[in-house]
């Protein structure tokens, strides 16, 4: 392996090749500083903002872009030319070390390409973050990577020093992975998930158990695949995540457009990434996670795609207009939450404020519920929020989100509706 | 109908509303500064901070309601917004007689604007543990500048603190011309008024991370998915002149 590269110029190429990884979470963990420095918040912190919105949380590098793989959507894919670095554990750690001092980012997030074989180059990543724990005293936040086919005692060993695990399950379905990602098996992807589960339920049960069992990767684990490359519909990742959420006990799914990077045959031709679509399906995974939704609700053999123009709920709430409206009033907590324009904030301020005084329609949007879609599913003291009734197109009519450019385009769906900025609430899931 | 003054301190104005909570009397503004227009028929009237009252005062407040009215309206104190005073002091009046129901009352238009005012001065303090960047600087100690539209020291030095507990650093309120001050050998930290003679001289060590930052910001994003509005949305441009990688309007 070359070493002329300079420090900044292997920055640059760890840096680019980790940046289409899409977990940046630094939440759901607690660590307290002892002798050493840092500390996670429980919530998450964002510290800035890149020029395509996404935010910086982690600093996020590849430990090494060399790899023995080829799968054909990877930037760092053997096959392909490029500077190839690995750079020792202790620059990766004195790095992290420099940022974080200068609250650049919450901690560390390291992922690799696979170098020699998957056991080696998880030892390498173990390394980098033991040096950081034990070496540095960091009790920032580190969230790792685990390289599918690797030993499990070594992924139970990955778990006690970061706070985060996750194992890429990358493409929705084993015969798009046999197609483009041949050197992985479905079951090496899932095996680790698997222990890794196991190892959470059991810190779990013992804590809860008061015996002092060692901490296990306490902000949970995660995946991230790849949609739009293959033909899968909708119902199938939502099934899939689903699925995932059920049996793996992952704390978040997350979908990435595909963004062409390489010429490939097996790969639909260049295109710009589909952001609606990915916004839609982490509107839906947000009603899997907090609203209580089942995907077979929202999705089924006769609507397999989720609709481009209204989101999962409204699309939902327009196929059951039957149970509506619900009177705000009486309506129970989990009622008002499947009520498009209400979220986990205004349902827990409705249930909250109509202890002590009875809500009408003018309340409402104090409460943060948005008026423009849930008029059409409420009443208020009797009183319906809407101007008519008006039957199921009509209203889909009124529903739909008119964001056209000037050449009648679709443009892009922003991700935070605008206004009230909201920083990261592990309860609402806004990270 | 009286105005009242007080000294710009949280407990300052806590003796005037224990003050006119004593007197049952309703003042007809409270503000910090003596007002250079007044109503024909007020009187101002300037208060001194009163410990002991302070001290009751808070004690009432967390018994009578709920300690978490009682931060709520420490948090909206901290906005500074205009006519906040009176805005608390109406919330409180009613919650001395609601009891701890007052924060359930949330559509109440006594209610509703202190709770909002204190989500933004948190909303302000989430970000800023975020936002704030040092940069060592040759003296020995890590230097932070900053400007936020609230009063939020008090709320981010904690997280500073325990989290950079062996380091010396220093956050600088730009516009209101005071700093945080943490000293590593005690583990404490004070505010002071503070202003900058001098531009801070940095270490080369220092304007090497910067360059490795700003290199791994730009190599951080990817083009296929630029979308400079949404960053303006979540990185509003007032927050970006002390931001090291957002210098010269960033990539």
């Amino acid at each position: 392996m070359p070493g002329e590269l300079t420090l900044l110029e292997r920055l640059e190429v760890l840096a680019g090749g980790a940046r289409y990884d899409v977990s940046c979470a630094s939440s759901g963990s607690r660590r307290k500083n002892g002798n050493g420095i840092g500390s996670a918040s429980p919530c998450g912190i964002c510290h800035s903002w890149t020029s395509d919105g996404r935010c910086v949380s982690l600093l996020k590098l590849l430990m090494t872009n060399a790899c023995i793989y080829d799968c054909a959507y990877c930037p760092n894919r053997r096959s392909n030319d490029l500077p190839r670095t690995l750079p020792a554990p202790e620059e990766i750690a004195e790095l992290t070390i420099g940022f974080y001092r200068r609250n650049y980012i919450e901690g560390l997030f390291l992922s690799t390409g696979v170098v020699r074989d998957p056991d080696y180059t998880m030892e390498q990543l173990i390394r980098s973050v033991w040096l950081l724990r034990e070496a540095y005293g960091f009790n920032g936040y580190i969230h790792l990577k685990v390289v599918p086919g690797a030993d499990p005692l070594l992924v139970e060993e990955a778990g006690r020093h970061a706070d985060r695990l996750s194992v890429n399950i990358e493409l929705p379905t084993r015969e798009s992975l046999m197609l483009l990602a041949p050197d992985k098996s479905g079951e090496a992807i899932l095996h680790p998930m698997r222990r890794i589960a196991d190892l959470i339920r059991w810190r779990r049960d013992g804590r809860r158990a008061r015996t002092a069992a060692p901490p296990f990767a306490p902000a949970g684990q995660s995946t991230q695949m790849i949609v739009g490359a293959t033909g899968e519909t909708d119902l199938q990742i939502m099934r899939l995540a689903e699925n995932l959420y059920r049996t793996v006990e992952l704390k978040r799914v997350y979908y990435s457009s595909f963004i062409p990077v390489n010429e490939d045959s097996r790969l639909p031709c260049a295109t710009a990434p589909l952001l609606s679509r990915e916004h839609r399906l982490y509107q839906a995974d947000w009603l899997l996670r907090f609203y209580g939704f089942r995907s077979h609700e929202f999705l089924d053999e006769q609507h397999p795609q989720l609709d481009p123009a209204v989101d999962p709920k409204c699309g939902w709430a327009l196929r059951h207009l039957h149970l509506f409206p619900v009177e705000v009033n009486r309506a129970d907590y989990e009622t008002l939450l499947r009520v498009p324009g209400i979220g986990v904030r205004s349902a827990r301020r409705i249930v909250r404020a109509r202890r002590r005084q009875h809500l009408g329609l003018d309340e409402l949007p104090l409460l943060g519920v948005v008026m423009k879609r849930a008029r059409y599913f409420i009443t208020a003291r009797g009183k319906y929020g809407g101007e008519e009734y008006l039957d199921g197109d009509r209203l889909r009519e009124r529903l739909v989100e008119k964001r056209l450019t000037r050449d009648g385009e679709e443009s892009q769906l922003s991700l935070f509706p605008a206004g009230e900025p909201a920083p990261g609430s592990a309860v609402t899931g806004e990270l | 109908m009286t105005i009242y003054c007080y000294d710009g301190s949280f407990a300052g104005f806590i003796t005037v509303l224990a003050c006119c909570g004593e007197s049952g009397e309703c003042p007809a503004d409270i503000t910090r500064n003596v007002p250079a227009q007044r109503g024909l028929f007020c009187e101002v009237s300037m208060v001194e901070t009163d410990w002991w009252g302070y001290g009751r005062f808070l004690e009432k407040i967390a018994r009578v309601i709920s300690r978490h009215a009682l931060r709520n309206a420490y948090h909206a104190f901290l906005s500074e917004d205009a006519g906040i005073e009176m805005a608390i002091h109406r919330y409180l009046s009613l919650g001395l007689l609601e009891g701890r129901r007052l924060d359930a009352l949330l559509a109440d238009k006594r209610v509703r604007p202190v709770h909002k005012a204190a989500r933004k001065v948190r909303n302000e303090a989430h970000r800023m543990k975020g936002f704030v960047r040092f940069r060592e600087v040759r003296h020995g100690f890590f230097y932070a500048a900053l400007q936020p539209d609230c009063r939020i020291f008090t709320l981010i030095a904690p997280h500073f603190c325990t989290r950079f507990s062996d380091q010396n650093w220093v956050i600088h309120d730009m516009g209101r011309k005071e700093a945080v001050f943490h000293d590593a050998s005690r583990q404490q930290w004070a505010v002071a008024g503070t202003d900058l003679a001098l531009e801070p001289e940095y270490t080369d060590r220092e304007m090497f991370y910067c360059e490795l930052w700003r290199r791994y910001f730009s190599e951080a994003a990817i083009a296929e998915r630029h979308n400079p509005a949404l960053q303006k949305h979540m990185l509003p441009l007032k927050y970006r002149k002390y931001l090291v990688e957002m210098e010269n309007g960033g990539p």
